[in-house]
């Protein structure tokens, strides 16, 4: 009887306990986006919390960003609350000249944005292909701002679809890369590990001089 | 029911007692364990307990107590039990606000400067001490941050008249709070006693000048190699970013302050073993006695303020206690040491076909190598407290003319009875207490006995500033400013000690080499890179990458009856099993960011640059 009425005691107390009015209602409206230049894509690095975007909201006391990870294809999403807010690059964060100008966005229901940014290069005609136990690479670099230079150009493969100059099992560095020419770089898959019926991603990436990321094609599979 | 009336009774009854019971008095007792401030400055012997714990708190960054702190950078790797995955530096690794402890100092100074009890020298001395603490503190924070705001002697007090904006003081710039230490530290010296305190406990006049010399090179190299970057990093308002143009002047002040310390006569380089410079390398830094080089330190002290770098890093086969093998210095340090008369220093294990070079000994693959390698790191076979260090990976065999290799367990013997593995290891497994890298330390280990038990633990201090550090701020100042000759003569004085050979020309790659091993596990490596700009090209987050990997020297003993090798050891370099992940530092981090809750509380704090 005793142990009865403490278990009563202790259901109630639970449920007594739960109604608050400092409860909201969790956010719902979601926010996708895709970063480009020109409307076309531009891939990133996806791991590590690299590269980032930042949604500010004006009208409240405190203005802490709210971080907007931005996946290797160069799309992000983000669950908020519908409102006004504005959407920035992180300062010198990202393959592209830093602009910290804001974009307007109305969050209301199921809201989509493209952010344009200016890269330093872009890829294009990339070409990825397996050949044996070979991955060869071409690809054109094109010079997007006049004065940027170009560290290194990478060829990487890796056992997943996370591809990275970080994330990898094989790469391949070419430091004379030029803008302008058709790149061509191969990679032995058998040096980066990858056993021969393993599955095989990869993509070229652009390591602008004085950027802190590089500037990737978009991964492909190639078994 | 009737049990549960009695038992509502009796919670009723404990009801009624705890609401009318505080009424009384006796809980309102005058504090014992709070003093107030007229208590501290009637007594010098307060004044100086005040002081005192000031001294404890001014350990950051890396350190002896925090053994992880080595690991996470190029120096030593984790042993201890499974890999690291450390992929990338926190925003906020060795952040720095010591604001509370500030306040803590100004109000001890507004107490002390009216205070009766002491004469005006003393008083002066006292000072000087804080006021260098407080410096200290906000040089920790400013390589960390870049410029963060100067209170000065301020002490803010609020009530609910205070309008806050008052108190919120917007960030300094970079350079202006390297001018505030730098000013500090010159104006502090005259207060400070000259001569040396025991055990490099205190701070002394010499002390104030290797922070005004340590502050001064490190603005000027940064107001140097940022903006040599192709995109330097800077903020609009100057709070980080100092401008090209104040280089050379910093380089003079940093050259001056170190040629005051050189030039004063109280501390040299220590030569307690002339005979044996490796041994006398150790003594110069791990040795309290008679020690002549150390100017200022975290000391330990038994009982009650004790160490336990000695106790978790021990080898095995020395160790006193359950502990040991905590972290192992890696290969990749190892080889910046340079040979006594070859300034590449790769450990020779494969010839110029790719054949095992054979050693009698494994210690002899380290012969003829800079003396502060013996003194910096225990390798395989070196002689630690009286007995030799075997690091024993396990046997290589030859078998129709391949080598091959057997390992065991720690400890295992083959079927003839001869060693397999070593009980010290090396070896890659997840085991805890069994070294993985090949080394171990031999800086900072204590070889007093009882050191390395939990019970009593280690006395060794660790030194912050030493004349080797003047010798080297002297040497990359003189160096940027033009004067070769000079830098090279500070430059060889340290090389000399070493017994290394003495360079005839200089270039800004030897400077770099000699802080590395020099001031290795000194909480140097990390702030230098830094300031140097180098800290993302060296830790470049590529795979094996000679400087980013961490490799580890496994040594091996021949097992082949009739061979002519047999019994001799060769070398296997391999990648450092136990953190799989190159070093990866990025732009960012090259600043650490600034806490939210900062801002909140002053929106006049602007954020960081790549946040």
């Amino acid at each position: 009887m005793k142990r009865f009425i403490l278990a009563i005691l202790g259901l109630g107390l639970l449920g007594a306990g739960g109604c608050g009015l400092d409860n909201y209602a969790e956010p719902e409206s979601k926010l996708t986006g895709q970063i480009t230049y020109n409307g076309d894509p531009l891939g990133v690095r996806g791991t590590g919390e690299a590269v980032q975007l930042q949604l500010y909201q004006d009208g409240y006391e405190l203005r802490a960003p709210i971080p907007v990870y931005v996946k290797q294809d160069g799309s992000f999403e983000a669950l908020l609350f519908d409102g006004e807010y504005k959407l920035v690059t992180r300062d010198n964060n990202g393959p592209w000249v830093n602009d910290r100008d804001t974009t307007l966005v109305t969050v209301k229901g199921r809201t989509e944005v493209t952010l344009e940014v200016t890269p330093y290069f872009t890829l294009s005609d990339v070409t990825l292909a397996l050949e044996g136990e070979t991955v060869d690479a071409s690809f054109a670099i094109n010079q997007i701002v006049e004065d940027a230079n170009i560290e290194y150009a990478m060829l990487l493969v890796n056992k997943t679809a996370f591809v990275d100059d970080i994330t990898y099992n094989g790469r391949v560095d070419l430091g004379e890369a030029t803008a302008g020419t058709v790149t061509e770089m191969s990679l032995d898959l058998a040096a980066a590990n990858i056993q021969p019926g393993q599955p095989v991603f990869a993509r070229v990436g652009v390591r602008p001089v004085g950027a802190d990321q590089a500037i990737y094609s978009q991964v492909v599979r190639l078994r | 029911m009737k049990r549960h009336t009695s038992i509502i009774g009796t919670l009723a009854l404990v009801g009624f007692v705890s609401v009318f019971s505080a009424c009384s008095d006796f809980l309102e007792q005058e504090p014992d364990q709070i003093i107030t401030e007229e208590q501290v400055f009637e007594d010098e012997v307060m004044i100086k307990s005040v002081l005192a714990n000031f001294y404890g708190r001014v350990t950051w960054g890396q350190h002896i107590n925090d053994s992880y702190t080595y690991t996470i950078l190029d120096e030593a790797g984790k042993s201890d039990g499974g890999p690291d995955n450390i992929q990338s530096y926190n925003d906020d690794l060795w952040r720095v606000h010591p604001y509370g402890l500030i306040r803590d100092i100004n109000q001890f100074l507004q107490g002390l400067r009216e205070t009766t009890v002491i004469g005006e020298e003393d008083k002066l001395s006292y000072e000087g001490e804080a006021r260098f603490l407080r410096a200290w503190a906000y040089f920790n924070m400013v390589r960390g941050l870049g410029g963060m705001p100067i209170v000065g002697d301020e002490v803010f007090e609020y009530n609910e008249n205070t309008d806050v904006a008052t108190l919120q003081y917007p960030r300094a710039t970079e350079a202006e709070l390297y001018d505030y230490i730098i000013e500090e530290c010159e104006e502090i010296a005259g207060y400070l006693p000259t001569d040396p305190s025991v055990n490099a406990a205190r701070a002394t006049k010499w002390a104030a000048h290797m922070l005004q010399a340590r502050a001064a090179v490190y603005a000027g190299s940064l107001a140097n190699y940022n903006n040599k970057l192709p995109n330097p990093i800077r903020t609009s308002g100057g709070e980080v970013g100092i401008p090209a143009d104040r280089a050379q002047g910093y380089y003079e002040q940093a050259l001056a302050a170190a040629e005051t310390v050189i030039n004063s006569g109280v501390y040299r380089l220590n030569m307690t073993k002339p005979d044996d410079l490796g041994r006398n390398f150790y003594e110069a830094l791990s040795v309290k006695e008679n020690n002549s080089e150390v100017i200022w330190a975290r000391d330990y002290k038994y009982p009650g303020q004790t160490v336990g770098f000695t106790r978790v890093n021990i080898p095995g086969s020395h160790a006193e206690d359950i502990d040991r093998a905590y972290a192992g210095p890696i290969l990749n340090l190892v080889e910046d040491f340079e040979y006594v008369n070859d300034r590449d220093g790769t450990i020779r294990t494969r010839d110029a076909s790719g054949n095992y070079v054979f050693y009698d000994r494994p210690e002899d693959a380290f012969a003829n190598k800079d003396a502060r390698l013996w003194g910096s790191i225990i390798y395989p076979g070196a002689v630690f407290k009286g007995t030799p260090v075997e690091l024993q990976a396990g046997q290589k065999r030859l078998n129709n003319g391949n080598w091959t290799t057997r390992t065991g367990q720690p400890g295992d013997t083959d079927e003839d009875g001869r060693l397999l593995t070593s009980l010290n290891g090396p070896t890659t497994s997840n085991q805890q207490f069994i070294n993985k890298t090949g080394f171990f330390f031999r800086k900072f280990m204590d070889e007093n006995g009882g050191a390395s038990t939990r019970g009593r633990n280690s006395d060794m201090w660790f030194p912050r500033f030493r004349y080797a550090e003047a010798l080297m701020i002297a040497c990359e100042a003189a160096f940027e400013l033009g004067q070769t000759t000079a830098a090279l003569n500070y430059i060889n004085q340290i090389r000399e000690r070493a017994g290394i050979q003495e360079l005839t020309s200089i270039t800004f790659d030897d400077i770099v080499q000699e802080y590395r091993v020099e001031f290795a596990f000194e909480d140097h490596r990390y702030w230098d890179l830094k300031r140097w700009r180098l800290a993302h090209r060296v830790w470049n987050g590529v795979q094996n990458s000679p400087t980013a990997q961490q490799f580890a020297l496994f040594p091996y003993k021949v097992v082949a009856p009739g061979n002519p090798n047999d019994g001799k050891w060769v070398f296997d370099k391999q990648p450092f099993s136990n953190s799989p992940h190159p070093r990866n530092f990025q732009m960012r981090n090259y600043y650490n960011f600034i806490d939210q809750s900062w801002i909140n509380n002053n929106p006049k704090l602007v954020r960081n640059p790549y946040q």
